[in-house]
Parts: C-alpha cells; sequence; structure tokens
C-alpha cells in the first residue's frame, strides 16, 4: 500500500519541519509549502490525500486557501490554528475545512486527527443507502438524486451516511462528533453545526427548509423527518 | 385620621420639598426678606406721617386758641365793667364765644374753665365745663398740663394730646390746649379740647393705602423672584440633569452656552470638564485595549513555537527507553513543564479574553447535578493519589440550568483542583442542590484552610495561599480568577469560606434561568457545617453520606 500524502501548509518552518518528523514517523509522505499564495500549486503538484493548513499565512491567508481548494477538490482539510475564538473557527469551517486543532496540539492528538480524516470510521453493511429522493453509493462515495450526481467531501458524505444508517435514531451533536470526526472527549459542536449547514446546501431542495437532514430542538439531527 | 391629613406627613413633605427646591428656598427667602422691608418702610412712613400731621394740627390748634383766649379775654373785660352780678352767665356767655371762635373740627370743641389755685373765687363761682367733658374732667385734662398752666406767667398756650373717652369705651383722639384769662381780677384757667378724629380718619385712609402698596409689592417682588429663579434655576437644574448623564456614561452630553454671562461661563467650564475627561477615558481605554491586545497577541504568538516544542517533547517522550536514565528524566520534566506552560498560556489567554470583553456564552440547558458526577468521576483517580475521597452529595430539586457548560464544568474542576491540592488527605464532598431560581454547587474540604486576613485575596491573580506548598495539579494561579469571572459571565456568584484547622469551603451559585437576579442560594455555606462546628463533626457526618 503507498503511504498516505500530506500536505503541510505553515510559514513556520521549525514547525512544519517537526509536524514532518511526526508524520514521517507514522510512515505518511510529507510535502510543505510556506506560502498561501502558492499553496494551490502545491496542491496540484503534490495531489496530497490530506493538507494540514495554518490559518494565518504570509500571501494568502489559510481560510482563503481552504475555500480555493474546495472550489475543486473534496481533499480533507484540517486547519491549524492559534485563535480558538468563534469567528476564527467558523470561518475556516465554513470555508470548508472538515477540522481544525487549535494550537498547541501534542503528536497523539495530531495523528488521531489524521487518521480519522484519512480512514474512515463508519462501515456499513449494505453497498447502497437511500435517504429521501437520495441515494448512496458506499463504494463509490458517491451521492446521486436520480440520475443527478451530488458533489460532496468525503467528511460530508460520512455525515449523511451516519444520519441515513439509522434514519429512526436521532443524534446528538455529541455522537456525530464521536462517530464522524472520532472525537473521544472534546465537544466542539460548532463542527456539527457548520457541516450539517454545508451539507444541507448541496442537498437539501430548500436548505432553509431541510427535509432531508431535520434538526431536533434541544437535541440534535436526524435523517428525514 | 387619612394620610394627606396627618401634620407630620405634611411637615414631612414640607421639609423634603424644601431641601430638594432650589427654587422653593429662593423665592421663600426673598418673600420674607422683602415683607420684612415693606413692613418696616410701611411703620416708618407712618410715623412720621403722623408725626407731622399731628405737629401741624397741634401748631393750628395752638394758634386757634390763642386767638380764642384773647376775643375771651376781652369779652370778659368788657362784660366785667357792667354791673351786672350775674358771673355765671356772664361765664357761660364769654366761653360760648370762646368756643365758636375756636370751633374748626367736625369732632367739635369743649370746653372748661377752671379757677387757678390759690386765687380768692368769688363765693358763687362754680367750674363752668362743657355738657359733654362733665364727667371726665380729670382724664381729659391731666395734671401735667394743669400744673403748667398753673405756673404760666407770661400768657402762653400749653398744648398736650389726649383723648375723650365716648360712650362705646374708646378714645377719640383728641388736643387740649390750656391758657390763663383774668376775670374781675381773679385768674381762672381755660382749657379747650377739641376732637381731632378726622385726623385720625385721614391717618388711617393713609395707612390703609401704604398696607395696601406694601402688599401689592410683595406679590410683585414675589413674581419678579420666581421669574429670576426660573432664569438662573433653570439651567443649573439642566446642568445637574447632564451631570448625571455624564457621570452615568454618557460621555457626549453638553450643556448648551448661551450669551457671555456667568451662566454660559458654568456651560463652558462644565464643558470643558466633559471634554477632558472624555479625552482621559478614551485614552485609558485605548491604553487597556493596546495592553490586551499585546496580551492576546503575545498569547497566540507563543503558541507557534509551544506546539513545536510540545511535538518535540512528544517524540523525545516516546524514545525515552532509547535514553540513560538521567536523560530520559530530563524529557519527563521538560515534557511536565511544557504542559504547565501550556496551561498557563491558556489561562493567561482566557483571562485577556475576560478583560477585552471578548467572550461568548453558549447555553445549554444542562443538569447540574450530572455535570458535577461527571466532572467529579474524571478527577477521581487524581484525588485517590493524594488519598482523597470525592463525594457527591445532591439532594433533590430542580437541576436543570440554563448554563455555559464548559465553563460550569471549568470551575468544578478547579475549584475540586484546589481542595485536592489543600485537603491534606482528606475526605473533599461536593455538594449539589437548587431551587426554583439557582443552582448550587459547594466544594468543600478539610485541610488547613486559609488564613482570615487571606480569604477576600484567593480570588486575585497568581494569588497563592502558601507558595511553599505541593500542587499536584499545576495551576496557574489564574483558576479561581478565571472561575470568579465565569461565574460573574452567568450571573452567579462565586464565594468562599474558611475556617482555619477546619478547611475551606467554595461555593458556586448560578441562575437557573438566564436573567433571573440571584437572592440567595440554595446551599448554605459551607453546606451543613456551620461555623463553629469542630473539623471531626463534619468528617464523620461526611463519612456517613459517602
Amino acid at each position: 500500500m503507498v503511504n498516505a500524502r500530506i500536505l503541510v501548509v505553515d510559514d513556520d518552518p521549525a514547525l512544519a519541519e517537526m509536524i514532518g518528523i511526526v508524520l514521517r514517523a507514522e510512515d505518511y509522505d510529507v510535502a510543505f509549502c510556506a506560502d498561501g499564495s502558492k499553496a494551490l500549486d502545491a496542491f496540484h503538484v503534490e495531489r496530497p490525500d490530506l493538507i494540514l493548513l495554518d490559518v494565518m499565512l504570509p500571501g494568502l491567508d489559510g481560510v482563503e486557501v481552504c475555500s480555493r481548494i474546495r472550489g475543486e477538490s473534496g481533499v480533507p482539510i484540517i486547519m491549524l490554528t492559534a485563535k480558538t475564538d468563534t469567528i476564527d473557527v467558523v470561518a475556516g469551517l465554513e470555508a470548508g475545512a472538515d477540522d481544525y486543532m487549535a494550537k498547541p496540539f501534542n503528536t497523539k492528538e495530531l495523528v488521531a486527527r489524521i487518521r480519522t480524516r484519512l480512514r474512515p470510521v463508519i462501515r456499513p453493511s449494505s453497498d447502497l443507502v437511500r435517504i429521501g429522493d437520495l441515494e448512496l453509493d458506499v463504494i463509490g462515495h458517491e451521492v446521486r438524486r436520480g440520475a443527478e450526481r451530488i458533489n460532496l467531501t468525503p467528511l460530508e458524505f460520512e455525515l449523511l451516511l451516519a444520519l441515513a444508517l439509522k434514519p429512526e435514531q436521532v443524534f446528538t451533536r455529541e455522537m456525530l462528533l464521536e462517530q464522524v470526526w472520532g472525537y473521544q472527549y472534546k465537544a466542539d459542536t460548532r463542527l456539527v453545526n457548520v457541516h450539517v449547514q454545508r451539507l444541507r446546501a448541496k442537498i437539501e431542495e430548500d436548505p432553509d427548509n431541510p427535509t432531508l437532514v431535520t434538526t431536533v430542538r434541544g437535541v440534535g439531527y436526524r435523517a428525514g423527518s | 385620621m387619612p394620610r394627606w391629613l396627618d401634620p407630620r406627613a405634611w411637615w414631612r413633605r414640607i421639609r423634603r420639598g424644601w431641601r430638594s427646591s432650589l427654587a422653593l428656598r429662593m423665592i421663600s427667602m426673598t418673600l420674607l426678606l422683602s415683607t420684612i422691608a415693606a413692613v418696616g418702610v410701611g411703620i416708618a412712613i407712618d410715623l412720621s406721617v403722623r408725626q407731622s400731621l399731628l405737629d401741624a394740627r397741634r401748631t393750628q390748634l395752638v394758634t386757634l386758641s390763642q386767638n380764642a383766649t384773647i376775643s375771651g379775654q376781652r369779652y370778659f373785660e368788657v362784660s366785667a365793667g357792667q354791673a351786672d352780678p350775674d358771673l355765671e352767665a356772664v361765664l357761660n356767655e364769654g366761653l360760648r364765644a370762646v368756643a365758636n371762635a375756636a370751633a374748626t373740627t367736625s369732632g367739635g370743641t369743649t370746653y372748661a374753665l377752671l379757677p387757678a389755685p390759690g386765687q380768692n373765687v368769688p363765693g358763687d363761682f362754680a367750674n363752668v365745663v362743657s355738657p359733654s367733658l362733665q364727667f371726665v374732667l380729670d382724664e381729659v385734662v391731666s395734671e401735667s398740663i394743669r400744673a403748667a398752666v398753673a405756673s404760666d406767667e407770661d400768657g402762653r398756650i400749653y398744648s398736650q394730646s389726649t383723648g375723650i373717652p365716648r360712650t362705646d369705651g374708646a378714645l377719640a383722639p383728641a388736643i387740649v390746649t390750656g391758657s390763663t384769662v383774668e376775670i374781675r381780677g381773679v385768674r381762672y384757667e381755660l382749657y379747650l379740647v377739641y376732637d381731632i378724629s378726622d385726623t385720625q380718619q385721614t391717618l388711617s385712609t393713609i395707612q390703609l393705602a401704604l398696607a395696601g402698596a406694601g402688599l401689592v409689592l410683595i406679590v410683585l417682588i414675589g413674581i419678579v423672584a420666581f421669574l429670576v429663579v426660573r432664569l438662573v434655576v433653570g439651567p443649573v437644574e439642566v446642568a445637574a440633569a447632564t451631570s448625571r448623564r455624564l457621570a452615568a456614561g454618557d460621555l457626549d452630553v453638553r450643556l448648551p452656552v448661551r450669551g457671555d454671562d456667568v451662566l454660559a461661563t458654568l456651560a463652558r467650564s462644565f464643558n470643558g470638564m466633559a471634554e477632558s475627561l472624555r479625552g482621559q477615558i478614551t485614552r485609558l481605554a485605548e491604553l487597556s485595549s493596546v495592553q490586551q491586545r499585546f496580551v492576546s497577541d503575545v498569547s497566540h504568538e507563543l503558541r507557534t513555537p509551544l506546539t513545536t516544542i510540545r511535538l518535540a517533547g512528544d517524540v523525545l517522550r516516546d524514545r525515552t527507553d532509547r535514553f540513560d536514565p538521567e536523560t530520559a528524566r530530563t524529557v519527563e520534566l521538560l515534557h511536565t513543564q511544557i504542559l504547565r506552560f501550556e496551561g498557563l498560556l491558556a489561562d493567561l489567554l482566557e483571562m485577556s479574553r475576560f478583560d477585552a470583553g471578548a467572550v461568548e456564552m453558549e447555553y445549554d440547558r444542562v443538569n447540574v447535578a450530572r455535570l458535577a458526577e461527571d466532572t467529579v468521576a474524571g478527577m477521581t483517580m487524581l484525588a485517590e493519589q493524594r488519598g482523597s475521597e470525592l463525594v457527591v452529595i445532591a439532594e433533590g430539586g430542580h437541576f436543570e440550568a440554563e448554563i455555559d457548560a464548559r465553563r460550569i464544568r471549568r470551575v468544578l474542576t478547579n475549584l475540586i483542583g484546589n481542595a485536592i491540592d489543600h485537603g491534606e488527605g482528606r475526605p473533599i464532598e461536593v455538594w449539589v442542590d437548587s431551587d426554583q431560581y439557582a443552582a448550587a454547587i459547594a466544594v468543600r474540604d478539610f485541610g488547613v484552610g486559609i488564613a482570615p486576613g487571606d480569604l477576600d485575596r484567593v480570588f486575585a491573580r497568581f494569588w497563592r495561599a502558601d507558595p511553599s506548598r505541593q500542587r499536584t495539579t499545576g495551576g496557574s494561579g489564574l483558576g479561581l480568577a478565571i472561575s470568579l469571572e465565569d461565574a460573574a459571565l452567568h450571573g452567579g456568584w462565586l464565594e468562599a469560606w474558611s475556617a482555619p484547622g477546619q478547611g475551606s469551603c467554595f461555593r458556586l451559585t448560578v441562575p437557573r434561568r438566564r436573567g433571573i437576579r440571584l437572592t440567595e442560594s440554595p446551599l448554605p455555606l459551607p453546606p451543613e457545617s456551620p461555623v463553629g462546628s469542630d473539623g471531626s463533626d463534619a468528617l464523620s457526618r461526611s463519612g456517613e453520606r459517602g
């Protein structure tokens, strides 16, 4: 099996090198980019399986880089941020980042986050799952409405799949954090909120009146109504 | 008695009005002083008018009496030459002539002819007196004027003010003049009494006019005072209201400046003061925000290198088995200190967020008892390492509360951590209770306690109970300060109790709904262990419950 390739976009050379040391020890291939404006080129050249993206970058800031990459690919993106204030985190998530890590993080967290994003946790028994008028092709990681194909990132696919597999169950945000993001303890429910919004924008006929992924007030979310 | 009739209530109301209203005081003082002045002037005018009127009248009457006396004397001399023996008829006739000559006043003139003392009076002579004077002669003609007339040598006229008793008992003002006449070689005293009621009438009219004028004057002064006070007090009241708004923090209020008078000067000075105040406050706010930014920036800037150090430490720690013992120990020390540094940095950042007011609350409906149990479960290991047993005592109640769970958990973790640090290995109780309005969590330890003088300093930043104490939770010194801020963000309280040798207790009280104002806590402080009960007693009780 070919090692997964990770692109580290960070302008701090010491941190980038250190992350490289940690990741290589875990048998990942690592590529670096220190400039936001060159991140997109690096992405094209390296074709990484996952991107670690610092928010504060020279040239082009991380949030902008994130939304540009998201414009052409669903590759997992984990933001690295020194600020955990809502605005910074939500801006990154809304730009399409799958997850974020607040500095300072440790090696265990780093590796665990990367692993979850590269190897999804949910293993359904059937290859085809239905939710409303949507069809989820588990093997091909594809979502179709009739003949129309809907582009979801791997994370969005995981989120939808988790809900669709148990349509009778109401998922709390904490449950989703555990199943989709692989979090055991830490519970930043903003991750769920933002990604449900993004998901609805793609799959719902009317995102303001969702019918496929509905909110259960005070509890969480469920598939259908 | 109805309230509005109660004189004391009225008195209070008037006093309050008097103290609170400058306008009322100024107008009252003006009216009082001008009344005093008007009455004084009135009395002075009255006295001087009366004096001059009476003087003029007296001079006139004295002249009149003089003429009357002369014409009477002549009459007596003429009639004395005739050989008419009827003296009484002569006298009466003569006196009527005198009185007629002297009759000028509406009140009429009366007369009396008395023999001078020590004169040889003809045997058939009786005092000749006007009928209306008959019985009051001694009252009207006083001793003093009689003495003066009696000792007269050169035919002068004497006069004196007096009063004629009326039938209703009052005295009619009068002037009596006295002179001497000689009839057939005998000296008589001739008294003429003039009723001057008409003069008194004139005086009364003048007095009435004076009083009326005075009253009108006072009313006018009152109106003028009211207008002047309005003119002066009005702006002062505006200034007072503006000051209040300024004090309340509205730094942009200003007084209107009109004209060039003292009020305009006041307004200008006030505005200058407000301007400089705003300048100062803005400057301080800027300074403070610069400082807060600095702390925030420093904390953020430190995070990237700290991440590198943390990762490096982790990598080294994963390879401890390849190092010799000393290097391995060094790596271990490095690791723990990195953790400590991380905690400190996180607290510092949290503090700078509080200072900047940049905190966002994430309210959720949470079961406080379960939150306490979860937190305690997470710390049981640590407590057991120090020999302390953690006991949760949650008696019934409304445990659901609208709180930011992350913050309350952080407060609780911090309180329990402190209790473990200072609990001397004795049990630690975590009490939870709530009522309709509030939920409370109290963490009670039975350690050495906090010195009384230090109790109000425990919430200060970087304050430590005892610098030499061993610490396991690696607190930053900001823990309680952050907890206090977290409690305050909920509109709640964080209070400390301690007794030396009996341990201490920290009680967190938060409202169960946003916006409820706390009045009391569902838990006493300390819970069920009133001040004064000894430590062993409290210990045994906790043992039973545990």
